[in-house]
């Protein structure tokens, strides 16, 4: 089997390209979808390939409770430096925990803080989910709900004060997808991918983009008109004080950042809505690349990792 | 007993803990502003800095407790009336401008908050500014009108 068991592990690096072709092709709500199932998927088999090198590994070491057939020279021979990769696997294991855990641990404490922030504040009559915040800064947020305290939308007074009537409504329409799709959730499931393999970090960034794009798109439908959410989005940028946005990560390969290439999307043709373009298309032939290729990834990230459970499985005497 | 000679300064180093003035300078601008605005909260009427920062317990430079005054007047949290030579500071007793207060404090702290808080706009780069402004005038442009709707 050779180098081949590692393969899980270096898999996440097609995540960047499929991710490309999904955000070119794709309606914004199936590239959101399909690019946090792919994220997920390739760190689950990345974590369980880390699980059975460090099984393999290490059981063979005295005083550890695993089954020493596991560490029989068959199984070894399967793992090139077995020994060596064990024992990186359980520190590479140590930090996924650590990062996941602080990852998910945030995520709680960020919501209630804020949360909190806004216990005191009765709610408008009219617009129940909508917190206005007299604030000279310009923001807007959609903060997802717990199990106690509904989702609500956060708006400044500034943010509001710059736009007229049509582009609020834009505004809360965007930001009431976002709690309506539940977008922090594959937000947050692809931060925790990304705590597994780091080389799943692009997606973060595709995600988040595919998830405001969706936002837009659920607006524009909303308010019936694209051009006005576009205008929206625009006017709320030009608010936020320019050259402050730390450089991301895709910023080499694109040349505008993510809110003008919103902006130019929305000013563009409407996006195929029903999940996929026609097949004959080239949208359709690069949303059939990047269905493709998540499947190979996927595919071949689990054959992987259940050959060698499957190897282990087979010298344990049950 | 050198401790005791260490806190033995009257006046600011009353509980005789003398490090507590870099201690006070390390703690959150948010935090800082937190503790004046409920130190304001329990006056009857107008007061000035001065007994701000004696009700603080003297932890706090004069000129640091205007400065946190300053910058919750910039942020709409309190009032100030000039009275004399100097101001004179209440709260304003709306629980908006207050909710608004922690919020900041929130989004202020947690730099990493875009996993939970899905914010309307990034902010943009350099370059963005100057194409957001023509894409802006081409959203402007409307060549029907405004509300002509594109989507069904």
């Amino acid at each position: 089997m050779g180098v081949f068991v590692f393969l899980p592990l270096v898999l996440p690096l097609t995540a960047l390209p499929i991710a490309r072709v999904a955000a070119q092709h794709l309606h914004p709500r199936s590239a959101t979808r399909l690019l946090t199932a792919l994220g997920c998927v390739l760190a689950l088999c990345s974590t369980l390939c880390l699980l059975l090198l460090m099984v393999v590994g290490t059981a063979q070491l005295p005083g550890n409770p695993l089954p020493d057939a596991w560490a029989d020279p068959q199984v070894r021979a399967v793992v090139p430096y077995a020994e060596i990769s064990g024992t990186a696997a359980i520190g590479a294991l140590a930090l996924v925990l650590g990062a996941g855990t602080v990852a998910i641990r945030r995520h709680l404490r960020v919501r209630a803080r804020a949360h909190a922030a806004l216990a005191g504040l009765t709610p408008r009559s009219a617009d129940r989910d909508l917190a206005v915040l007299p604030d000279p800064a310009p923001y807007a947020y959609a903060l997802p709900g717990t199990a106690r305290a509904p989702g609500r939308v956060v708006v400044s007074t500034a943010m509001l004060d710059a736009l007229d009537a049509d582009e609020r409504a834009a505004l809360l329409a965007h930001e009431r997808a976002h709690l309506a799709a539940g977008h922090h959730r594959h937000l947050l499931a692809v931060r925790l991918a990304a705590c597994a393999n780091p080389l799943l970090r692009p997606l973060r960034e595709a995600v988040a983009y595919n998830a405001e794009r969706w936002a837009d798109e659920d607006a524009a439908l909303a308010v019936a008109d694209r051009r006005l959410t576009a205008r929206t989005v625009a006017r709320a940028a030009l608010l936020t004080p320019a050259g402050t946005a730390p450089a991301g990560g895709l910023a080499g390969f694109a040349a505008a950042g993510p809110v003008p290439r919103r902006v130019a999307a929305l000013l563009g043709p409407v996006p195929p809505s029903r999940g996929w373009p026609p097949a004959a298309s080239t949208a359709g032939l690069a949303a059939f690349v990047a269905a493709a290729g998540t499947t190979v990834s996927a595919a071949s990230s689990l054959n992987a990792s259940m050959a060698l459970f499957l190897v282990l499985k087979a010298v344990t005497p049950l | 007993m050198t401790a005791a000679v260490a806190g033995n300064d009257s006046g600011a180093g009353r509980r005789g803990r003398p490090e507590r003035r870099t201690g006070a300078r390390r703690r959150g601008q948010g935090e800082l502003e937190g503790l004046v605005l409920s130190v304001l909260g329990t006056a009857q009427e107008p007061v000035t800095a001065a007994w701000v920062q004696e009700r603080l317990g003297g932890d706090l430079a004069y000129t640091t407790v205007v400065t946190i005054l300053t910058r919750l007047h910039a942020k709409q949290a309190v009032t100030r009336t000039r009275e004399g030579r100097s101001y004179v500071w209440s709260p304003v007793a709306d629980e908006a401008g207050l909710a608004a207060l922690r919020m900041r404090r929130v989004l202020d702290s947690e730099a990493d908050r875009d996993a939970v808080l899905a914010s309307f706009v990034s902010s943009l780069g350099p370059d963005d500014e100057r194409l957001m402004r023509q894409l802006l005038r081409a959203a402007e442009e409307a060549p029907d009108g405004p509300g002509e709707p594109e989507a069904n």
